[in-house]
């Protein structure tokens, strides 16, 4: 039962955010459609697709970022209210354990987030299949995984920054986590990431377990 | 738990710092190598070098020229130079020119390592080859070949199933066994005549296929027995004396001549399709073929009738030969980088230091972490673990068990 509160709690926390969240997404996903629509009535479809199989047409690039500005806006909405006068501790006084606690919030987040993103690419991919054959579709969403994967990773160094007790570890993380979150979006032309993607998702899983360490610390009252 | 998360941000933080540090090494410190122009002139049956950092004009005796002279050496290539100025030879060698045939047999090839290494295009297009227009038209449609060839039409992203299945039977009948390894051609408008593509199906046979009159022609080539082609590059030159330039899995270079569909082997060494850049310069006389490496760069001449004439070569120290380079491999065990310039694929590239210098630096490393933990009064054996990560990976692992700090007790 108490998973439930702990569900519920975290849900109040980023509800309006996440729903905000994937409500933009949409519109940004309606946004870039309507433009190929609008590209496909003027230039005509062969030209299109040619500018995208031999041109270097990357078409969905406006999608770029829209990963990574999720992840880092869950991340704040679920983690910075625990920071004000050190929330969290009192969520480490229910009688789970801080651990299963904490991985519980992370799991709710990172589920809700890729709820969000099933929701947003999913509606990219459905409407890409009506303007492009399935092979050109599966090349787009080869380049996007590392972006997607790279909204996940920001959220899980998000969590890791904000809860880090000591401002100065604050900078350091973010350097390096910052460093980090480059390597998902390196120019490169479609589908150049089919070789990488493997191991992207394996840091990205790595990442996940990250936060337990800055809430050691923040436990602890560490330095 | 706490320390399995510690220990995989240490991980993180000496990934990223093995891609970043290097990179901003090499920002600094790194020297442009300025690689000659080479071209085999017709006229001294010399090299001439054009050196173009140092503004210099050479041949491969040491003999200076003003560009003046040097161009004159080169009527092939400087051809509009020389008629603006008046100094284009009447004839060469005895060959009278004629400005037709000279624009006739003047080609340019160039093949980089990372358009080998590269995402091949999910679709292709199919020009029609005998249109009667003097320009192409892309074609309404693309083909992709599975376990059939099928031509989608861009308009209504549907598969047109007759033209599909007259190309599927046509090739079936001549044997081809899908789907294709390879598919190469010139996939674009921009060209004088359409030649279609020349495809590498699933048991290494290599067919031509074009369309005539909206129906398929194909051709099944004989391949010498052995002989696997790793790329193949279509060209479009004036004289149409072949298809492509084909690279076999063995380095060697190949043409396809056009018509009759023989192989002739070029007498090329030193290609290195993996990790070389190519460059080929044909003109009336001679081809010039430049292979250009990372620490070489070796010019060859070849006749008309593809022998050699002559071959030159220059050397210059790699990089990581350089001082810059030994500083590097002092301070860093290796480095990792996401990209390469043999390669259009963003992968994970390790590259590990040449030599062993690193050790040196990772030890004095060890030992200031020590002398760390030590005056902190922190339970060494506890910290075994950093110890040895800072060994192994040296200043990125330094730097990552300090972002990262464990517990002193």
């Amino acid at each position: 039962m108490m998973w439930k509160l702990v569900v519920y709690k975290e849900w109040l926390k980023i509800r309006w955010f996440l729903v905000g969240y994937t409500l933009l997404g949409i519109l940004g996903v309606g946004y870039l459609l309507l433009t190929v629509k609008h590209d496909f009535a003027f230039s005509g479809g062969k030209n299109i697709w040619n500018s995208i199989l031999f041109l270097g047409n990357q078409f969905f690039s406006p999608l770029k970022y829209v990963s990574l500005a999720g992840g880092l806006i869950i991340a704040i909405a679920q983690y910075f209210p625990e920071t004000v006068n050190k929330r969290i501790k009192l969520s480490f006084h229910l009688p789970l354990g801080e651990n299963k606690v904490l991985l519980m919030m992370h799991t709710f987040g990172a589920v809700s987030l890729l709820l969000s993103f099933v929701i947003i690419f999913g509606l990219f991919s459905g409407f890409c299949l009506i303007y492009f054959p399935v092979q050109m579709v599966i090349y787009s969403l080869i380049t996007i995984l590392p972006w997607v994967l790279a909204g996940f990773s920001a959220y899980f160094l998000g969590a890791l920054i904000i809860l880090e007790p000591h401002w100065m570890f604050r900078f350091y993380y973010s350097l390096v986590g910052g460093f980090f979150l480059t390597i998902f979006f390196v120019p490169a032309v479609t589908s150049a990431y089919s070789p990488a993607n493997s191991g992207l998702f394996v840091l990205t899983a790595i990442l996940s377990i990250a936060l337990l360490f800055s809430a050691y610390r923040f436990r602890k009252g560490e330095m | 738990m706490e320390k399995v998360s510690r220990y995989l941000l240490v991980f993180i933080a000496i990934l990223t710092l093995a891609i970043i540090l290097p990179r901003l090494y090499w920002m600094a410190f790194e020297k442009p190598v300025r690689k000659p122009f080479i071209l085999y002139s017709c006229i001294n049956d010399d090299f001439m070098i054009h050196r173009i950092s140092e503004k210099t004009w050479e041949d491969t005796k040491g003999q200076q020229y003003t560009r003046e002279e040097y161009e004159q050496k080169l009527p092939m290539m400087f051809l509009k130079q020389l008629l603006a100025s008046g100094t284009m030879p009447d004839s060469v060698n005895g060959v009278k020119l004629d400005m037709r045939d000279i624009a006739r047999e003047k080609s340019f090839f160039r093949l980089k390592a990372n358009e080998i290494d590269a995402p091949a295009p999910a679709l292709y297009p199919l020009f029609e080859s005998q249109s009667g227009r003097s320009m192409l038209d892309l074609p309404d449609d693309f083909f992709r070949i599975t376990w059939r060839i099928e031509f989608i039409d861009a308009a209504t992203n549907m598969v047109l199933e007759e033209k599909s299945q007259l190309f599927s039977a046509t090739l079936f009948q001549y044997g081809f066994s899908f789907p294709a390894k390879t598919i190469s051609g010139l996939a674009t408008p921009r060209k004088s005549v359409d030649e279609g593509y020349l495809i590498v199906d699933a048991k290494d046979q290599l067919f031509h296929l074009k369309m005539i009159k909206g129906k398929p022609y194909v051709k099944t080539i004989n391949v010498p027995e052995g002989l696997k082609f790793k790329y193949i590059s279509c060209v479009d030159f004036k004289n149409k004396d072949f298809y492509a330039y084909l690279f076999s899995d063995k380095n060697e270079i190949y043409i396809l001549t056009q018509g009759d569909y023989q192989f002739i082997k070029w007498p090329v060494d030193g290609f290195e399709a993996s990790n070389c850049d190519l460059k080929i310069y044909g003109d009336l006389f001679n081809y010039t073929v430049v292979i250009e490496a990372k620490d070489h760069i070796k010019a060859i001449a070849l006749s008309s009738g593809y022998h050699v004439i002559n071959t030159y070569s220059e050397t210059w120290k790699l990089k990581e030969e350089q001082t810059e380079g030994k500083i590097f491999a002092s301070l860093f065990p290796a480095l990792v980088s996401m990209t390469s310039d043999d390669s259009k694929f963003i992968r994970f590239y390790f590259v590990p230091s040449k030599g062993w210098n690193w050790v040196l630096f990772n030890f004095v490393l060890v030992a200031f972490h020590f002398i760390w933990l030590y005056r902190r009064k922190a339970k060494l054996k506890n910290h075994l673990a950093d110890l040895g990560i800072v060994a192994v990976s040296g200043i990125f692992g330094f730097i990552a068990v300090h972002v990262f700090p464990g517990s002193l007790n």
